[in-house]
This record gives structure tokens, sequence and C-alpha cells, in this order.
């Protein structure tokens, strides 16, 4: 199976804190694989690194065969990455289908065509009764789903979704691993930092656990959980395990 | 949403045969020369409002382009003889070109050393842009109140140096235009009128462009980056090139607003073509009107230039300041009250009485 995305020893430094240290892993395409870890371990910035929202002091970032270091966020995005923030940032002014518009935009500059892709994306998540409403007057979970949507129409071919199912109840988070599902189904490689473990559980083919910037364990889900270091510095030793489901469509 | 679109269209159209008939039914010189002035800072308010509204990146600095706008038609009329139409083009490249910062400066040296305009122009440009790629790289990175301060620093450089340029600008002093009749191709008239329809049709070319940028890809790139320039980034947007770009425009519209002005008041000196107020104003009347919309500026000029020269024919005079004063009172009151403009109260006295709907949120840029 192809890789996706390979990163290597990416590294990077906040002052004095090590942000991310020495990190490596790899994503086949077409998989779904979960970062994971307690609050700090540098998976949010692991993601700025890659997307370009920030620069590693050392460290590769191959995704499709193509050096992403050095590379500004919106060629990263134009090369088939889009990502989600952890706080949705909707362009708040804009309605809905304009937000996702202006993702289209990016693939077709043609109005009627952008419109057309921006609705598909809409549908998809789910928000097509919600389109010509302002962004800011979403509620935060129609944010994030606004955000995802925004990401789809770029036509990504590998997405990052930043704790996207964070604040959801159990229900939404169904909704929301349904959604992850039929996205990975469409042949699109995805990473997600979450902290809803059924979420992962049922996601997940492969997870990278952080902690402290360094990668501390991997491997698949049945393995990771049962792994000590993994229990020590995030789970928490009553954690039951979840039975693993996730799966590769290609 | 057609019907609307064709009641707008009739507006527009009224408006329009208001504003062709006005100087055929005020014969008063004093009324003619307010409705210029009106126009003129709707004109350079809308240009402003290209990259300041709708991308909202705050300039305080179009005074920059006013000026060179200004001095590049100035000296290529008095040293060369070239008609101020266009010179009035040549301003706008070279504010264009400025606009990347300061590059002019190099555009004008090359005139100063005796190759003709034409060459000069080209070359001077070539040079303009090299030396400004880094400068303008640098100014592009700035965000929220670092560009403004960048903007301002532009216009203020400017002013000093057009200020020691002696030899070929006329220092201080400054220079009255020759006066040459009624020579139209020379951009000079011997009544108000005309003036008042070349401005006029200056206004109507920044609002189609205004009004075309709003409904393309470009106006959902703008209000993007205006919105979040991080989140713009991560789907897509070169927001620097499109700063760039939509800056590009701003600086050669208010160039040739600059133009006009000088061979309107036959006048130019460094305190004139650069005056901190033209960036105010530009500014100001956008803010006031309704930032980010097509019709904002031209609204907010009528309101401020209105009651400015209002209070000025009946506060002016003896009480020094009231009638400063007074417009100041509007102007707190404006922004503490209608912070999104004038325009909001507008659209939905339109929408309520005349249109009898309710409509979808325009800034919304719905397509």
């Amino acid at each position: 199976m192809a890789e996706a995305l390979v990163i290597r020893n990416l590294s990077r430094r906040f002052g004095g804190l090590r942000a991310v240290q020495d990190v490596s892993f790899a994503v086949n395409e077409c998989e779904t694989v979960a970062l994971i870890g307690p609050n700090g371990a540098g998976k949010t910035t692991s993601f700025n690194l890659i997307t370009g929202h920030c620069r590693p002091d050392a460290g590769s970032v191959l995704a499709f065969g193509r050096e992403l270091v050095g590379l500004r966020p919106h060629e990263i995005c134009a090369h088939g990455l889009a990502r989600t923030f952890q706080v949705a940032r909707p362009f708040g002014k804009m309605t809905v289908l304009a937000n996702v518009m202006t993702g289209a935009f990016l693939r077709d500059r043609r109005l009627e065509i952008a419109r057309q892709q921006a609705r598909e994306a809409i549908d998809f998540v789910g928000l097509a009764a919600k389109e010509h409403t302002p962004a800011r007057e979403l509620t935060t979970i129609d944010q994030r789903r606004l955000e995802l949507a925004r990401a789809l129409a770029t036509q990504p071919r590998l997405l990052l979704l930043d704790e996207v199912m964070a604040g959801l109840n159990p229900a939404e988070i169904d909704q929301a691993v349904a959604l992850v599902k039929k996205l990975s189904q469409r042949g699109l490689t995805i990473v997600i930092v979450e902290h809803v473990m059924r979420a992962i559980m049922a996601v997940a083919r492969h997870i990278v656990v952080l902690d402290h910037g360094q990668k501390i364990a991997e491997g698949n889900p049945r393995e990771v959980v049962a792994n000590p270091d993994v229990i020590r510095a995030y789970l928490g030793t009553g954690y039951a395990q979840p039975a693993a489901a996730g799966e590769s469509h290609c | 949403m057609r019907r609307f679109v064709s009641q707008g269209g009739f507006w527009v159209g009224a408006l329009a045969v208001i504003a062709v008939a006005l100087p055929l039914l005020v014969s008063s010189t004093f009324a003619i020369d307010i409705f210029i002035r009106i126009l003129l800072f709707a004109f350079i308010g809308v240009a402003w409002n290209l990259m300041g509204g709708y991308a909202k990146q705050l300039s305080l600095g179009h005074a920059a382009y006013f000026g060179l706008g200004a001095y590049t038609s100035t000296i290529l009329l008095i040293r060369y003889g070239v008609s101020p139409w266009i010179g009035m083009l040549a301003g706008g490249i070279v504010a264009m070109l400025a606009s990347l910062p300061i590059g002019a400066l190099s555009t004008i040296l090359l005139i100063r050393y005796g190759v003709s305009p034409w060459i000069g122009m080209l070359a001077g440009g070539i040079v303009a842009m090299l030396a400004s790629l880094p400068i303008g790289a640098l100014c592009f990175r700035l965000r929220g109140p670092y560009f403004a301060i960048a903007t301002i620093a532009t216009a203020q450089v400017l002013m000093l140096l057009f200020l020691k340029f002696r030899d070929f600008a006329w220092g201080a002093e400054g220079t009255t235009m020759p006066n040459l009749g009624d020579a139209p191709l020379m951009m000079q008239f011997d009544s108000k009128a005309p003036y008042y329809y070349v401005v006029l049709v200056l206004l109507a070319v920044g609002l189609a462009i205004t009004y075309w940028i709003e409904r393309s890809w470009m106006g959902y790139y703008l209000v993007a980056v205006g919105e979040d320039e991080d989140a713009a980034e991560a789907i897509g947007v070169d927001t620097l090139r499109i700063k760039r770009n939509i800056y590009l425009i701003s600086a050669f519209l208010t160039a040739l607003a600059g133009t006009f002005y000088v061979q309107y008041i036959y006048f130019i000196d460094p305190n004139t073509a650069f005056s901190f107020n033209v960036s105010v104003e530009a500014a100001l009347v956008s803010i006031v009107g309704g930032i980010g919309t097509l019709w904002g500026p031209v609204i907010g000029t009528v309101l401020l230039e209105v009651t400015s020269a209002l209070l000025q024919s009946w506060l002016g005079g003896g009480h020094g300041g009231v009638q400063l004063t007074v417009y100041s009172l509007i102007l707190i009151a404006v922004i503490l009250y209608r912070p999104a403009g004038l325009i909001g109260i507008l659209t939905a006295a339109y929408d309520r009485v005349i249109a009898g709907t309710k409509r979808v949120n325009k800034v919304s840029l719905d397509g």
C-alpha cells in the first residue's frame, strides 16, 4: 500500500518547551490514523507543522511524494491536504454556502461550479437546511460541520481532523463516527486527533500516541490500548478496552 | 431574487440619471464644487474600500497613492507637456508599483535624468518593482495595526521626499498648473460642469470594478482574508497574493483621483498631495457608510461632505472650530450607534418600504 504521508524526525520548540520532539510516523493511503495523547502532548502542533501553519525546526513531511516543509499553507492545501482547526474558524459574516464556496474556488474559479461543489459538501455534512445562515449564528457543533464541509470543498486527498468530536453528546458522536467512516470509504486518507476513545476505536486502523512531544507508542488499536506506557501516560489504569473496529477501504 | 435585481437596477439607473442631470439643474458654482468634492471622495472611498473594507486591510496611507498620481501627472505635464489624461494613467501605474511600497522614487529619479517619460516610465517601473519587492513583501506580512502603521509611514516618507525634491518637484512651495484655457485634451475646462462629469465617470468605473469583484471569486477571497487569514490560507487562499493584487487596484484608482484633484484645483504641493486628511477621509467615508459594501463609501461621503459643507456655511467664520466639533460629534454618534455603517439603515428602509420583503443578509455574499 502506498504511503500518503511520511513524517520523519519532526521537531519544534517554543522557547524552552519542546512541543514536538523527533516524531516519525507514516500514514498509508486510504487509511485512518489517530493521533492521541494527553493535553499538551504536541498533537495540534504536529498538525500545524504538517499543514505549514508553523515551521518545524527539523525533520521532514512527505505527502504523496512531495516535501511539504517550507511550503505555505495554501500551497499545501492545493497539494491535497485539508485540515480543520481545534476551535472552528468559520468566516463569521459569510453564509454557510459562501464559506464553503470559498473553499471550492481553489479547484474552480467559476461561481456556478463552486456553488455546486459547495452544495455537495454541505449536504454531506448535513447542513443543507442552514445554507443561508451566516456562519457566526451557527452552534459550535454546526460550525465544526461547516469547517469540515469547507475543507472537503477543496477536494483533499488527505484530511486532518483536529478534535472534531469534542463536546458532542453520544448520539452526535455516533453521527460523527459515521461521517468519518463515510469519508474513509470514499478513499480519503484521514489523520484524526481525538480524545473520545470510543470514536477512535471505531474509526482508526492505526494509532500513534504522543506524550510531552514524543512518540511513546504506535500500533493497531488493540495493541496500543494494552500498552502499559500508554495506560500510564494517557488512558489511566481504570480504562476498559472497547472493541477495535477500524478498517481500510482500499 | 431576480425581481430584486431588476428593481435594484432601476434605482441605480434613476440615480445615474439624476447624477448626470445635476449640473444642468444647478447653476451655483459653489454647489457644483461641493458635488465634485463628494464624487471625488466617494471615488477615493470606493478605492480604499476594496482593500480596507472587503479584505479589512486598514490603510491609513492612501494619500501616498493620491500624491503619487498627482505628482506623476503634474511632472509629466509641466516638464514634458504630456496631457494629464495620459499622466493620469501613468500616475496610476506609478502608484500601483509604489503600492508594493515606495518603489516610485526610482521612477521619479529616472524621469529626473532626462530620459523620455515613456522609456523612463517603463524603466522606472521595472526598477521600482525590483526595489519594492522586498519592502512590499515585508509590508503585506504585517497584520492589523502594524499594517496600518506601515501605510502611514509610507505616505509620510513620500511627503518628506517631495518636500526635499526642489529641482524637479518644486519642493515645499509647490507649483501652479499652466493655464491653457479651455483645453479638454489637457484636462482643463473653463467651467466646472466638465470636471463634474470626469469625476462622475471615475466614480462609475470604481463602482463597476467593485461590483464585478464582489460577485466573483475574488470577493469571496477578500472577505475570507478579512475574516480570518489563517483559516483562509488553510483552504488554499494565497493571502499575500490576493492582498497585493487588491492593493494594486486600490492604489491605481486612488492615483487617478490624485491627478484629477490637482488638475481641478490648478495647484500642487506636498502638503496637498500627501495630505493625511486624504488618507483619513478615504477610510472615514467607507467606515461611516458601511465598509465592505458597494454603496457604503458613496453614502458615507454624501453624509460627511454635505454635513461639513452645511456646517461650514452656517457655523463657519466667527466661531472657529464649532463646525469641526459638531462634525466630530456626528462621527462619534455614527461609530457608536451604527458600527456597521449607515448602509444598514438604508437597506432596511429600502426592504421595508420599497421592496416590501425581507432580504437574505446581503453582506453574506451569497452569490
